[in-house]
């Protein structure tokens, strides 16, 4: 037991054998949750040389399940990690040389980017945000400072954490026999709790739980048309626009020749069907059966050279989602839709009457609602 | 720089994993402070420093503090063996409540929207909560079978060593 843990008198679980499997175990869940929010931030702000595929259809509803469950079983581990080391924060001198304390002030950005992802996703969750700043920025942000703290601990602690998670409990019978006990107990504890927190929230992802989720987000089968729904037509403020029977779309930009058309040409034209999920950034997804007419036809009937790239407008007056871009990968794919029914009937407002955007492997808030412009490029903006 | 002949680093810190790690860790760190820096009309920089300070300091001073408070009455309370699934079920207790939280309260709550939090989190949490404890009240009652059964069969105290095959001889090492 170190000192500090020892002049503080408590339990034994102040020890590095716990730090070292909480430590393993937290290292893999933001390990996790890092790659799968960098790849969310990739489709939605992809860098030159990356283009984001439009498959597999459901490969986002995937990567975005893992994010919001792998943070959201950190949040016990990280609790119990930061425990088990609580006594150190304490340790006299608080550096015992330069380079000690570059290696203590380096857990500042550590502990607190960690605890603030965690904290931030959830509040996310629960759609609560006491702050300013925009959201998915702020996390995408501290995610790369955490990140980068993780690898300097981690690089101080590897050597510790192998040797620790190896060894044999040895010495006398009773102390350490009891302590090892002790720390199954309390470790066995910790990750079932973390197990256990993963399946309270993850209905919205798996249907499987969505009786036993009590603290998802959303349930199956709960919204219009039985689909949920991530923003309503009245917050967006979109209600009289979208009911506007003059309602008109344009295909314009870098065509041949310039479409405008209403509700009754677009359901004149070809119909296709295509099965998509709505994936939300949240976590939760849906599927539902999607008719409308292919982002390709209508780009083809405008003249769009092969390759074309376009970016989808929204009726919204204002909000960072009211654009989505189509890749030319997304825009060629014969299931990106602009779709007009959901599973057999006119799409409710609140899923985007008149019209939405909807194709495999996209996040939701790319699947742009209450589509009045598509405008068509044949290069990437840079 | 080290004081009164102890290692400049305490002994899980590897010298040489951690130059590493900081020439590997500090450009990422610098990344991220970068791009909240340029990103500032989203970022708000100031703020989103406070919150991450404030969330490390908050944790520190009161709910490191408040744990140890709750976890210092509640031993008191509990017969020692029980003490390790009672402090699990307190543990997950915690957990539940802080993240069921938000939800219960519905700050972020929007009447145009029914199909964002649909279900009942209090009763919800309730219902969780109830399949801790009951948990709990399954592990407490193997291990008193456990130990009945243990007592009942133990032989006198020289053959203990079969209960802990480690066997005596060897210093008492307690780790950490």
């Amino acid at each position: 037991m170190t000192a500090p843990a020892r002049a503080l008198g408590r339990s034994d679980l102040h020890e590095v054998r716990s730090a070292a499997w909480l430590g393993l175990a937290l290292g893999l869940a933001f390990g996790t949750c890092f790659l799968t929010g960098l790849w969310s931030h990739l489709a939605q702000h992809p860098p030159s040389w990356f283009t984001y595929p439009a498959r597999p259809a459901g490969l986002y509803r995937i990567t975005q399940g893992v994010h919001v469950a792998s943070g959201t079983a950190a949040i016990p581990l990280l609790l119990a990690k930061l425990w088990v080391v609580h006594p150190h924060l304490f340790a006299w001198p608080p550096a015992r040389s330069l380079l000690h304390g570059v290696e203590r002030l380096a857990l500042v950005p550590l502990v607190g980017g960690g605890l603030f992802l965690v904290v931030s996703g959830t509040l996310n969750l629960a759609h609560w945000y006491p702050w300013s700043f925009f959201f998915p920025r702020a996390h995408f942000w501290a995610a790369w400072l955490t990140i980068g703290a993780l690898v300097v601990h981690v690089g101080a602690k590897a050597a510790a954490t192998r040797d620790a998670v190896r060894r044999t409990p040895r010495g006398a019978p009773g102390v350490v026999r009891t302590t090892a006990g002790d720390r199954r107990a309390f470790l066995g504890g910790v990750a079932a709790t973390s197990l256990g927190l993963v399946v309270a929230t993850a209905g919205g992802t798996l249907p499987a739980l969505d009786r036993v989720s009590v603290l998802a987000q959303r349930r199956r089968g709960v919204g219009p048309q039985g689909v949920p729904v991530n923003k309503s037509a009245a917050s967006a403020r979109v209600v009289d626009a979208a009911r506007d029977p003059g309602y008109r779309l344009t295909v314009e930009g870098a065509v041949g020749r310039r479409l405008t058309l209403g509700l009754d040409d677009l359901r004149a034209l070809p119909p296709r069907e295509a099965e998509l999920p709505i994936a939300c950034v949240e976590g939760w997804s849906a599927s539902a059966r999607w008719r409308g007419v292919p982002v390709r036809d209508l780009l083809a009937l405008a003249g769009a050279a092969p390759g074309a790239e376009a970016t989808v407008e929204s009726l919204q007056p204002s909000g960072l989602y009211r654009a989505a871009d189509l890749n030319a990968d997304h825009a060629a794919d014969p299931d990106t839709l602009l779709a007009l029914e959901l599973d057999g009937e006119p799409l409710d407002i609140d899923h985007g009457f008149p019209v939405r955007l909807i194709g495999p492997n996209r996040p939701g808030v790319m699947q742009t609602k209450w589509v009045s412009r598509v405008v068509v490029r044949e290069e990437r903006p840079a | 720089m080290s004081d009164g002949g102890r290692p400049a680093l305490p002994e899980t810190t590897s010298r040489r994993g951690l130059l590493v790690g900081l020439a590997l860790g500090l450009p990422v760190i610098g990344y991220g402070v970068r791009g909240a820096l340029v990103d500032a009309g989203a970022t708000h920089p100031p703020e989103l420093a406070r919150w991450i300070v404030g969330t490390a300091v908050v944790h520190d001073l009161v709910l490191v503090p408040a744990a140890l408070g709750i976890a210092g009455a509640a031993r008191r309370l509990t017969p020692p063996r029980a003490w390790p699934p009672v402090r699990v079920g307190l543990i997950a207790s915690g957990v539940l409540g802080l993240v069921a939280w938000p939800f219960v309260r519905g700050y972020g709550d929007d009447p145009t929207n029914p199909s964002l939090f649909p279900r009942d989190y209090a009763g919800g949490l309730g219902a969780a909560l109830v399949v801790v404890w009951l948990a709990v009240a399954l592990w407490l009652s193997g291990r008193q079978a456990r130990q009945f059964h243990l007592r009942r069969h133990a032989r006198p105290p020289e053959t203990r060593a079969v209960a802990h095959p480690d066997g005596p001889g060897e210093e008492p090492s307690r780790e950490g």
